[in-house]
């Protein structure tokens, strides 16, 4: 089985092609603001590395946040493109499930920073099942205790070591969204929806 | 030569087939312009959020459209800038994913060569020509000596058009969008506010926010002095100044670089009292004037897709880091 794996929603861009569980091309960069012009070129080099071309794929998964909105958009929109045209199956995974795979502890805290005081946060154990759901949250309301894991400048965390094989094994029989209705998972209003609700 | 054109500079989501520049084998446009409407005016995390909802969807109605397959498609073009960051983001990673899996050429179109293209799909544009490029984001006068050469006359030094006429639409408590509304408003009434003519030098530049500033102190004394405005007096008069400039120094550029092809592009090409003044000038001076319909006046795909086929031409083609650009200049 040929597989793509996406993930654009923090400071690190991963991109990553699996072929029969081994991975043949992995990506792992703190990109930040320039995944919108690499990412591309990036999937490219993956293909090429893998000497596979995006016609042969059977799956991608991508993931569809929490994290930067435009990171999330660049990402996603590069799947949901590729699995409409191509009618491969697309599975969305957290960008914090992705986070968490990064150690074999039993309660994963990832954390993506989101300013302001405020963090994305997700728990999971070691099997990658979601204890408590991603969230828009204070960092200082967090009370449940665990490794901390984030790759930006967190008090206490540790960095990400993800491990893509085992994100994959978790989903891989997870059913296939439709591309049209492949969406991010912001977690947050808009500031101008934000506003508007104050008012109402 | 089938060029598929993507178009998501502002708040449109567009996607269009184009044949060889000049034929529009479909086009779809999915405006947001009813959730922008409650804010007031365009909210840009919104507008790049509805485009990734619809992209697909955008491209897979136009292909059924167009009873064509993505494998029937020669290049892939996009709008590349400028325009709300986030929202050409969307666009231009669809469009660079379709030209990588397809491994076809990708074409970067400037938005305003759009605009200006958009002509191309009702006449073939006849050169030189002089384009009159208003709109919400630009005003500016442009010179074509052939085919995808753009000579920048002058522009705008502050608001663009279509931007003044959203301002002064909230000052006049005209509901946005205010363009076409002050429009209408300016039919019904008089010119019979003092209001100054902007810019008017020898330049072929533009300015409209000291316009825009003298409708906010006019209305302002005289609500303090209890007295009411008239809407479609203040719009009537308003509209006749930016239109008198606008005609004014397009007639002089025509008449400088000695071109008798006139082509009005963007969204404020729909208004109408700029349509009878230009329409009027160039009868009087023998100029040919085109003005696009109304769907090829506001932001679409299909004018991409004619551009790009000139650009294409010209030897413009992108590889696979091509970057959106919120600012650009037209070359």
């Amino acid at each position: 089985m040929k597989y793509l794996f996406i993930d654009s929603a923090t400071a690190n861009l991963v991109v990553a092609i699996i072929i029969d569980e081994k991975i043949k091309y992995f990506f792992n960069e703190h990109t930040a603001n320039d995944t919108s012009s690499i990412i591309m070129k990036v999937i490219a080099d993956a293909f090429k590395t893998a000497n596979i071309t995006p016609q042969e794929l059977d799956k991608i998964f991508v993931s569809t946040g929490p994290g930067s909105f435009t990171g999330i958009r660049v990402g996603l929109t590069v799947a949901k493109t590729m699995a409409f045209a191509l009618n491969v199956p697309v599975i969305p995974i957290s960008s914090l499930e992705i986070i968490a795979s990064s150690t074999p502890d039993n309660s994963n805290i990832a954390l993506i920073d989101a300013r302001r005081g405020y963090v994305y946060a997700g728990i999971y154990d070691k099997n990658l099942n979601n204890i408590s759901p991603d969230k828009h949250i204070k960092l200082v309301d967090i009370t449940v205790s665990g490794t901390y894991i984030s790759y930006d400048n967190i008090e206490g965390a540790i960095k990400p070591n993800v491990d893509i094989l085992k994100v994959i094994k978790k989903h891989e029989n997870s059913s296939r969204v439709n591309p049209h209705t492949l969406n991010p998972r912001y977690l947050k209003l808009t500031e101008a929806e934000e506003r508007l609700q104050k008012n109402d | 030569m089938n060029i598929l054109a993507i178009e998501t500079s502002c708040d449109e989501t567009s996607v269009a087939i184009i044949k060889d520049g000049h034929k529009e084998i479909a086009t779809t446009i999915l405006s947001q312009m009813n959730t922008h409407a409650v804010f007031g005016g365009v909210v840009p995390e919104i507008a790049s959020r509805m485009h990734i909802e619809n992209i697909t969807i955008v491209i897979e109605d136009v292909l059924k459209k167009a009873n064509m397959k993505l494998t029937d498609i020669d290049a892939f073009a996009v709008t590349y800038g400028p325009g709300l960051i986030g929202s050409l983001l969307v666009g231009l990673m669809a469009a660079k994913t379709l030209a990588f899996i397809y491994n076809k050429p990708l074409i970067p179109v400037h938005h305003i060569a759009g605009h200006i293209y958009a002509n191309n799909l009702v006449k073939p544009l006849e050169f030189p020509l002089m384009a009159l490029v208003v709109s919400g984001g630009h005003t500016e006068l442009i010179y074509m000596k052939e085919h995808y050469n753009f000579q920048s006359l002058g522009s705008t030094l502050d608001d663009a058009v279509g931007e003044a006429y959203d301002k002064v639409a909230r000052v006049i408590n005209v509901p946005y969008p205010g363009g076409p509304l002050v429009d209408k408003l300016a039919h019904q009434g008089n010119d019979s506010y003092n209001l100054p003519l902007p810019l008017n030098d020898d330049s072929y530049n533009s300015s409209f926010s000291g316009l825009k500033s003298a409708v906010i102190n006019l209305v302002h004394n005289e609500k303090q002095k209890g007295n009411a405005i008239i809407p479609e007096n203040m719009a009537a008069s308003f509209q006749n100044r930016v239109v008198e400039i606008l005609t004014k120094k397009t007639m002089h550029a025509l008449k400088d670089y000695n071109v008798k092809n006139l082509i009005v592009a963007g969204g404020v090409a729909a208004n109408k009292g700029l349509r009878e003044s230009l329409t009027k000038e160039c009868i009087t001076n023998n100029i040919n004037l085109i003005i696009p319909e109304i769907k090829y006046c506001t932001d679409n795909a299909a004018m991409i897709g004619a551009a790009a086929y000139y650009a294409y031409k010209r030897g413009d083609q992108a590889d696979l880091n091509l970057n959106a650009k919120a600012v650009e200049t037209l070359k």
